[in-house]
């Protein structure tokens, strides 16, 4: 009985939720969000995260209500609705031009752009990567749907004990899976948690880090840095890689046989598309990853269960769709941790937490008490911006593809422009901007040297929070350590962030084990084959 | 690859360092205002140790690694004209808007008065239109002109979002 009522009463609240999506204002600024993130998308040097976190000074505006009937829950919708974008849109230069527009989009590489080239069908390989783009990001929203309340509510009774180890387990998922070494995200996490602590101490008042200077008593702002390390860094790499490569150029046209032929290839590997938006989802509700590792997992799936593995890099349709709706689910799924618990799953729904504490809201389960138009008129608009963005998609791929014709001696600038002005105008500060341009050759260098930004970034975002859970921890327990463990569900937590931050270490040694094995087989061999000489 | 992964986690190392020294006072017995609380010091020395060791490791597992087989940091001569090209004239182009200065008692020394942002704006778009892009010099002026009138309009105008003024317009000379 009681699981009926929790239906019934988050389908209510969905209703309410497309009630307050479909006001004109919301829907017009999810049109222009999803259009931006379109073009945001298909521009190689301009990624999601950076695109958000450049308007983020623009949504202040909007959520302070500049536009009438604009409220925050239509700035969380323009900046939802560009990462939405961001995700279609990606996949489009990565299918025709063979560029990536975002890191996500790199795994079409391998199947889209050979389907499109060397197969001669790029419109059904657009066609392929959109539907099951929508497919993953629609079972994404129905699951965000029916368990972001769950998770909100069980969240409500977290103390400060239970609430560190969630941040520490959030943490030791960007060290235990991600694809650097783990060693570099420990020293990126740090430098992030390093720089959230600049200023003022938020429990005595206390200055700290600062080194005397007035300008940095406010602390270092997360948006001149994210938009640094993402926008200028980006842009920086993709100047090094367009200087030595050249664009790949093929039609842009879809058709409607293309679109129908597409649906006929989904139903044939609706088990896949449906069981990775199941991985994608889980994997994206993960701290710190969000679509792209989520994109090579899926990749990788497609290939292990599929018949045709020798087709899997000559175009495969699974090679498309199994990454892409694993892609879409895990974005929509990065909301879901940053909503429920005030946690970020990717870098992107770390900037768009960002903004929550900007126009004056607190990200976590609260959220779903006290602002619960916000909350569901977010997960409405994610059906809407979703639908929204397959329809333009189908519609406007010629038009979206000539913003790669644009030259690169105005568009690069032009990014770099934009950039100047997302830092400068959320504080009106010069600092703000030095500290772009300073971060954005940092990201650079660091991208080379293959250090990862997500753990820098989330740590940034995150640091203040954690540390004042560990300190009330510690304040609630009289300094005594043991109150971390005061709880089954923080032990269980801090056991997990354990086993995790253990992965890394396990798996180098059994790979040194492996090596070592195949060490002593080599050698017997030899010896084998040398005995008669001997 | 060595000698670069070296130096960055050096920089790392330092950079923990500089603020283990900052946050010392977290071992000084009053620390804290609230029973239990470790005080504002202790994080951030805490964090600056893990970030220094981390940088420690990444310097010993680049020393015992075998690196002869990677491939460099940068993808040649090129790869890395096409970076400098795009970073320097950004640096220019960043001090311009803020301009070179300082104050010494009730003296102001200016060496670059502050462009603010419309005008380095466009000489920034325009420079590069021609120096990279190669175009004629009424496309550059085109280019220069109208970029900056357009931020003008969309931000000042539509959005209210103050950008910086130029010297110019603190003498009531230019609107921007």
């Amino acid at each position: 009985m009681e699981i009926f009522n929790y239906f019934g009463t988050t389908l209510a609240s969905l209703a309410g939720g497309f009630g307050t999506a479909l006001q004109p204002v919301n829907i017009a600024m999810l049109l222009v969000g999803v259009v931006l993130g379109l073009i945001i998308g298909v521009l190689p040097g301009l990624g999601g995260t950076s695109g958000v976190a450049i308007l983020l000074p623009i949504s202040v505006f909007i959520a302070h209500g500049s536009l009438p009937g604009a409220n925050a829950t239509t700035a969380i919708i323009l900046l939802a609705g560009i990462y939405w974008g961001a995700l279609f849109g990606g996949v489009i230069t990565s299918i025709l031009f063979n560029i990536p527009g975002e890191p996500w989009a790199v795994v079409l590489l391998f199947d889209g752009f050979p389907l499109a080239k060397r197969l001669g069908r790029p419109g059904l390989a657009l066609a392929s990567s959109f539907v099951s783009s929508f497919v993953g990001a629609f079972v994404a929203t129905v699951l965000f749907t029916f368990f972001a309340l769950a998770i909100a509510l069980e969240a409500l009774r977290f103390g400060p004990a239970e609430l560190f180890a969630v941040f520490v387990l959030s943490f030791a998922t960007l060290v235990g899976l991600g694809a650097e070494a783990p060693v570099k995200s420990v020293a990126m996490l740090a430098f992030g948690l390093l720089l959230a602590a600049v200023g003022f101490d938020t429990i005595t008042g206390e200055q700290r880090l600062n080194f005397g200077q007035i300008s940095l008593l406010a602390g270092i702002s997360f948006v001149p840095v994210t938009i640094g390390l993402f926008g200028i860094g980006e842009i920086l790499a993709s100047a090094e890689e367009q200087g030595i490569g050249y664009v790949e150029n093929l039609s842009a046209r879809l058709g409607l046989r293309d679109v129908a032929q597409a649906f006929r290839e989904l139903r044939k590997r609706l088990v896949l598309v449906l069981s990775n938006s199941i991985f994608g989802f889980l994997f994206g509700v993960l701290p710190g990853h969000g679509a792209t590792a989520a994109s090579f997992l899926g990749y990788g799936l497609a290939r292990q269960y599929s018949k045709n593995k020798e087709n899997f890099g000559k175009g495969e349709i699974s090679g498309i769709m199994g990454p892409q709706c694993a892609a879409d689910s895990a974005g929509v799924a990065s909301l879901v941790p940053m909503i429920t618990l005030g946690i970020p799953g990717s870098p992107t729904s770390a900037v768009i937490m960002a903004g929550l504490f900007i126009w004056g809201l607190q990200p976590g389960p609260v959220l779903f008490i006290e602002h619960q138009d916000f909350v569901w008129g977010l997960i409405a608009s994610i059906y809407l911006g979703h639908l929204m963005t397959f329809i333009i998609c189908l519609l406007a791929v010629p038009l979206l593809a000539l913003i790669m014709r644009v030259p690169y001696a105005i568009i690069t600038p032009f990014i770099v422009v934009i950039s100047i002005i997302g830092s400068y105008s959320l504080n009106n500060s010069m600092l703000d901007v030095f500290i772009t341009v300073l971060f954005g050759l940092i990201g650079y260098w660091l991208r080379k040297l293959k250090y990862p930004l997500a753990p820098l970034v989330v740590a940034l975002v995150l640091g203040d929070s954690m540390e004042r859970e560990l300190r009330k921890a510690l304040i609630a327990g009289g300094g005594n350590p043991l109150y971390f463990f005061s709880s089954w569900l923080a032990i269980v937590v801090l056991a997990l962030a354990a086993v995790l931050v253990l992965i890394p270490l396990a798996r180098t040694v059994l790979a040194r084990r492996a090596a070592g094995r195949l060490l002593a087989v080599a050698t017997t061999e030899e010896g084998v084959s040398t005995s008669p000489e001997l | 690859m060595r000698p670069y992964q070296l130096a960055t986690a050096a920089a790392i190392i330092a950079i923990a360092a500089v603020a283990m020294f900052d946050s010392r006072a977290a071992f000084s017995p009053s620390v804290g205002t609230a029973p239990g609380d470790v005080g504002s010091r202790w994080y951030p020395f805490w964090t600056a140790a893990i970030m220094g060791i981390a940088g420690v490791v990444v310097v010993y597992r680049t020393l015992v690694t075998n690196q002869t087989d990677e491939a460099g940091v940068f993808s040649g001569r090129e790869g890395v004209f096409a970076v400098l090209k795009l970073a320097v004239p950004m640096l220019f182009y960043t001090i311009l808007i803020g301009g070179v200065g300082w104050q010494s008692g009730d003296i102001t020394y200016t060496v670059i008065p502050p462009l603010g942002f419309y005008i380095a704006t466009g000489l920034y778009m325009g420079g590069f239109a021609w120096w990279i892009g190669r175009y004629r010099i009424w496309w550059v002026g085109l280019i220069a002109l109208a970029f900056p009138l357009v931020i003008f309009a969309a931000f000042e105008l539509g959005f209210q979002v103050t950008l910086p003024k130029s010297f110019l317009y603190e003498r009531g000379i230019a609107p921007f």
